[in-house]
């Protein structure tokens, strides 16, 4: 193993010879530069390797020959290695990155850069309080000279008056640490960080003292809220190239700092640490939130996540084994998404976050993009969200519950911003200027992203668990983005088969009850990605989001663990963010549902980790043995969670947009298949922790009455929609509210009716999203209204709407009344008669928007601009008669897919059960016969449809003006048919019930944040000298905080 | 009593150093006044290396090295105080740089001037 002081001796060798060049030998000096970067990084990746991979022990190394404390040691050991490796990739990156500018700086600014690599370096190995000091020092004047250099042929005063706060503070940080380390030193007679450790400083006279100067000094280099003004200077105005280095090496260099100070200050400095870290992680998220500079928003990010580690630093006590696994986890993952994304925006001509749209028409960059933001909200399958899942497990598991829900906030609101970002690039309007095209910076940028999944690999391995990314419906999913360039009908075939085949490989492993979900998301996709084959083009970054999201849901059906649950949760719902972001003007409904989303999934790992009490390994059976004092808390996090998927009233006001807004083939997808994950997440919650009490009250009592106002208010919110894709949302969320009831009836008919609920929902509503979305495509609008008599030109799409309403409204024969059937009975054998009433009035108002959908689309007038129009597209049409036929068959013999999952349910609820005699199937208050059903209004219909025959044949064919209203004759359309504004009596009679209070709630709350956001951040003045004042601040605050504890 | 005396002198500049750095808007006195606040930091590095009646650290033909461990006062402080100095002036000479370059800019040295970047 090549001695780590060779990575300092490496760059001061280099550094050295620099000075001896000709000022013209450009070229030269650049290759002496990036050679010993090269082989700064080799040193540190030889150490990785060695102490990693072969068990080699750390080492310890003797600068002078003499044991510490009489010289200064470096220590090698795994931590070290990494961070190094880290800290001089990073250089040696940024160096390639840079070349050009420091071709034209010349050979003083390379000698500034490779000091700058080897002080963080020297940072990292030092084992000696005193060489920290200089390490930090070094920093300090490097960063300086670097931003000096680059000013001069920048002309950009911006970035020198950062450098110079950037220099105020590190004045006042030396003074502390000079004066603390002195007196430390005093106190135990050594310099050696470990010495000290050892001489129980915190014992000794002023050692408390004298350890929070040294400790608030470097704590002060993580630019800890609010003492960082200079630091978000820096990162807005320098190079990107420098400030990926000062977000990913300086910071992680600062931090393993802290890290060796904290073993001399011992356990009674962790709360320190935490608080410092969270107020940093949460206040610097929040304030991000009204950033529109990009690198000030990357700034804000920056010190939040260095934050962030802070945070997990001061839970070292709890960590265990587990410390390093969980801090290096968050830490990497921020250290390469955040330099991955400075050296993108080094590519982006304009500072606004919008201009980031140049991206656009670069899948390559957008996949990086990506990449980097996975990386930092923690999403699977990187670092972050193992490290995340780890470090929620033992804080619930050690009652620190408000640290937890703190952190949890942070990163949701970290998730909005970038995700919001993200939005801005794939909605927005292109800027003139394109992207920069350098291929060397490129080739950082993707060296980046290789790294990032690396680590993602690497994390997976390490965990203990399922490694994500071997897990084949991932590699499925992640497989399209390979594919990318090939035309949609060729990867459509491939997603088909994909869904179909994995059904097929799989579909004897699972239970009745699984067997119905797997089949609605497996075979059920398939048959939506149908209506894909009627997209033209390459339809680019649909296809992998798409798979993504079936690749969740079947993963989410597969898990037994509850880690392999949460993982797929999170992929199907980021998958599905893609799908809705594509729609035309989805940009803020996709916002809210990822928001939303994240929200519930956070609750989800709250619940699970509070569920867990610190077991490893915790699966979803195991629900049940959870004890009493935490089970219904644990239980309200789960439901919570998964009613947010489901669009509970209160939780629902993501829906209407995302599903509404998403494209024609999308809408089915998220509607029909996705909701269902909400449904599943809650059988598997009820299943194993049943009824659950509060303070005397029932859980799912409390359900119950969730369930029946979401399908009372989503069923009035739907009657006075325009729009007919807006109405079906809603319709979805008071669908999904009986749902919700049927299960928290907790009996056996109530779960055997939301399953009905659970296919028959499937059906009709992908159905109707697709003849609903048919017409809009060939209307070019979405607004009822606007339509009418489309009767005899879309004819096809008319029956599937007239099927698929019969089928929603509950009324026979088809399968919606075999779901009122079983509800009635259901409900009949409960006490709950309230919420029941309630459940009985929505019925009713379900029939007065479903009828909108015939009256007011098929029937009226046919405006003029429609004379021409055709029936939708084979594509679209296709998987709605096969829709039409699934819902003729299940009605006729419900049987097939019901009385498995009936015989299933005897053993969790054995009483209730409904008998399958042959066709006819018996409860105990009466009998439901599909086909006598079936034949009976058969009969009926033919018997009136002669009649209507026989009565018109008389009739005269009249035009469609050929009339006399009102005395009036009118020319218009518009003016005959009665559509617009339809149920106005019935809006202005519930008056306050229709107000949108929910979504006034949610506004408010985003608005105060950003409000509060935006009067926080007027703390940075720009001044240096107040920024001077907030660092004296901070430290006289966490002094007296500290010792008044 | 010298190195207390010597020791309070030091934390008296400290905390003048960090007055004027406060107070002034120019960049140049705010310069100045950082120096003070190191000189104070050197100052007390050196009292608290200080033993009172020894000798300095030199190992000739005064004071021989068996004896060393009696007679002469902690070296290490002394290391320590000439490293900050050097580090010292190397800060203060950059910042020096970033004030001729800033004046170049905008032909001012009130560091309220250069308020571009906030919030």
């Amino acid at each position: 193993m090549v001695s780590a002081v060779y990575i300092i001796i490496a760059a001061l060798a280099a550094a050295f010879i620099l000075g001896f060049l000709k000022e013209q030998w450009r070229g030269l000096a650049y290759v002496i530069t990036l050679a010993a970067l090269a082989f700064m990084s080799w040193v540190s990746a030889g150490w990785v390797w060695a102490l990693g991979w072969q068990g080699a022990e750390a080492v310890d190394i003797l600068t002078a020959g003499t044991e510490p404390p009489f010289a200064i040691n470096l220590r090698m050991g795994l931590p070290e290695a990494v961070l190094t490796l880290l800290v001089n990739l990073t250089g040696l990156l940024s160096a390639l990155y840079l070349k050009e500018v420091l071709f034209r700086l010349g050979r003083r600014s390379l000698v500034v850069l490779l000091i700058a690599i080897m002080a963080l370096s020297g940072i990292i190995l030092t084992r000696d309080i005193f060489n920290l000091f200089v390490f930090f020092e070094l920093v300090v004047i490097s960063t300086g000279g670097l931003i000096l250099l680059s000013d001069d042929v920048q002309s950009n005063s911006r970035a020198l008056s950062a450098g110079f706060k950037y220099l105020i503070a590190s004045q006042i940080i030396s003074v502390l640490l000079l004066v603390g380390i002195i007196f430390a030193y005093h106190a135990t007679g050594t310099l050696n960080i470990d010495g000290m450790a050892g001489a129980d400083l915190m014992a000794l006279q002023g050692g408390v003292i004298a350890f929070f100067l040294m400790f608030i000094a470097i704590v002060a280099e993580l630019k800890p809220f609010p003492a960082n003004g200079w630091a978000l200077d820096i990162y807005e105005s320098a190079h990107p190239a420098f400030s990926a280095i000062f977000s990913a090496a300086t910071g992680a260099a600062a931090l393993y700092a802290v890290d060796k100070l904290l073993l001399i200050g011992g356990v009674s400095w962790l709360p320190v640490a935490t608080a410092i870290g969270i107020v940093t992680f949460v206040v610097s998220n929040t304030l991000a939130l009204s950033q529109s500079n990009d690198r000030r928003l990357l700034g804000y990010s920056s010190i939040a996540q260095i934050g962030l580690v802070f945070t997990v630093l001061g839970q070292r006590d709890i960590l265990g084994d587990d410390y390093y696994y969980i801090a290096f986890g968050v830490l990497i993952a921020h250290a390469v998404g955040k330099a991955g994304l400075y050296w993108l925006s080094g590519l982006v001509a304009g500072r606004g976050l919008t201009d980031w749209s140049a991206l656009r028409g670069h899948p390559l960059l957008i996949f990086a993009f990506l990449t980097f933001v996975f990386l930092l909200v923690g999403l699977p399958p990187f670092p972050g969200f193992y490290a995340k899942w780890e470090l929620a497990r033992y804080l619930a598991a050690e009652g620190r519950l408000a640290l937890l829900a703190l952190i949890l906030f942070g990163a949701l609101i970290e998730a909005g911003y970038l995700f919001r970002w993200f939005g801005y690039i794939i909605k927005r309007e292109r800027p003139a200027q394109g992207v920069v095209s350098d291929p060397l910076k490129q080739v950082v940028i993707f060296a980046a992203v290789v790294a990032g999944w690396a680590m993602a690999f690497l994390w997976g391995e390490l965990s203990g668990r399922a490694n994500l990314l071997l897990a084949l419906p991932l590699l499925f999913a992640l497989a399209f983005l390979l594919l990318e360039w090939l035309p949609a009908w060729f990867k459509n075939i491939v997603a088909i088969s994909g869904l179909v085949g994995y059904f097929a490989m799989t579909y004897t492993e699972y239970d009745p009850l699984r067997l119905i979900f797997i089949i609605i998301f497996t075979l059920g996709g398939a048959l939506t990605l149908l209506a894909s084959f009627h997209t033209s083009g390459k339809r680019i970054g649909f296809y992998p989001g798409a798979m993504l999201m079936y690749a969740g849901l079947v993963m989410l059906i597969r898990a037994t663990d509850s880690f392999d649950f949460f993982a797929a949760w999170e992929l199907l719902t980021i998958g599905s963010y893609f799908l809705i972001l594509r729609g035309k003007h989805s940009e803020p409904h996709a916002l809210s549902y990822a928001i939303f989303s994240l929200a519930g999934a956070f609750s989800i790992l709250a619940g699970f980790a509070l569920a867990a009490d610190g077991a490893v390994h915790f699966t979803i059976q195991s629900l049940s043995e959870v004890a009493t004092p935490l089970a219904p808390w644990v239980f309200i996090l789960l439901a919570v969670g998964f009613m947010t998927k489901t669009a509970a009233i209160g939780l629902h006001i993501w829906l209407p947009g995302a599903h509404a807004e998403a494209e024609t083939d999308v809408s089915p997808m998220v509607s029909g298949i996705l909701l269902k994950a909400g449904l599943y997440g809650l059988m598997m919650l009820m299943l194993g922790m049943g009824i659950q009490e509060l303070h005397g009250i029932k859980l799912n009592y409390v359900m119950l009455w969730i369930g029946a106002l979401s399908a009372l208010l989503g069923n009035l919110m739907a009657i006075f929609e325009e729009d007919a894709k807006r109405l079906l949302a809603y319709s979805s969320i008071g669908q999904m509210g009986y749902a919700l009831f049927g299960l928290a009836l907790m009996n056996h008919l109530g779960w055997l009716m939301a399953l009905m609920f659970v296919i028959n929902h499937y059906i009709y509503k992908s159905m109707l999203f697709m003849s609903v979305g048919g017409v809009a495509k060939r209307t070019g609008t979405r607004d009822m209204y606007r339509m009418g008599g489309l009767i005899t030109l879309m004819p096809l799409s008319f029956i599937a709407v007239m099927i698929g309403i019969i089928a929603v409204s509950g009324v026979p024969p088809l399968s919606g009344f075999g779901g009122r059937w079983i509800f009635y009975n259901a409900i009949m054998s409960s006490e709950y008669r309230l919420p029941m009433l309630i459940i009985f009035l929505s019925v009713p108002v379900a029939f007065l928007y479903l009828f909108r959908l015939i009256h007011t689309i098929f029937l009226g007038q046919l405006k003029d601009e429609h004379r021409r129009i055709k029936e939708a597209p084979f594509w679209l049409i296709l998987p709605q008669m096969i829709y039409v036929a699934c819902l003729l068959v299940f009605a006729l013999v419900p049987g097939i897919a019901l009385r498995h999952v009936d015989r299933y349910l005897n053993d969790f609820f054995p009483n209730g059960g409904l008998g399958w005699d042959g066709l006819l199937i018996t409860s105990q208050y009466g009998y439901w016969s599909p086909i006598n059903i079936m034949i009976i209004i058969g009969v009926i219909f033919m018997l009136l449809f002669f009649w209507l025959l026989f009565v018109n044949r008389k009739a005269q064919k009249v035009k469609q003006f050929n009339i006399v209203f009102s005395a009036e004759r009118p020319y218009r359309p518009e003016t005959t048919h009665f559509a617009w504004n339809f149920f106005a009596p019935y809006r202005k009679a519930l008056g306050f019930m229709v107000q949108p209070f929910v979504t006034l709630f949610w506004n408010t709350i985003t608005d105060f944040l950003h409000a509060a956001a935006n009067l926080v951040r007027r703390l940075y003045t720009g001044n240096g000298q107040t920024y001077a004042y907030h660092l004296l601040l901070f430290v006289v605050v966490v002094f007296f905080v500290r010792m008044g504890v | 009593m010298i190195a207390q005396l010597a020791m309070a002198t030091g934390f008296a500049l400290i905390l003048i150093g960090f007055y004027g750095a406060l107070t002034n808007r120019n960049i140049l006195r705010m310069i100045v006044a950082f120096s003070v606040a190191n000189t104070g930091v050197h100052l007390v590095l050196v009292a608290v290396g200080y033993m009172n009646g020894r000798t300095a650290p030199i190992l000739d033909s005064a004071v021989s090295a068996t004896e060393a461990v009696t007679r002469i006062i902690d070296p290490v402080p002394q290391a320590l105080v000439l490293t900050a100095i050097v580090i010292g002036m190397g800060v203060t000479a950059l910042m020096l740089a970033f004030a001729y370059k800033l004046y170049e800019k905008k032909r001012s040295l009130d560091i309220g001037k250069f308020t571009e970047l906030r919030w």
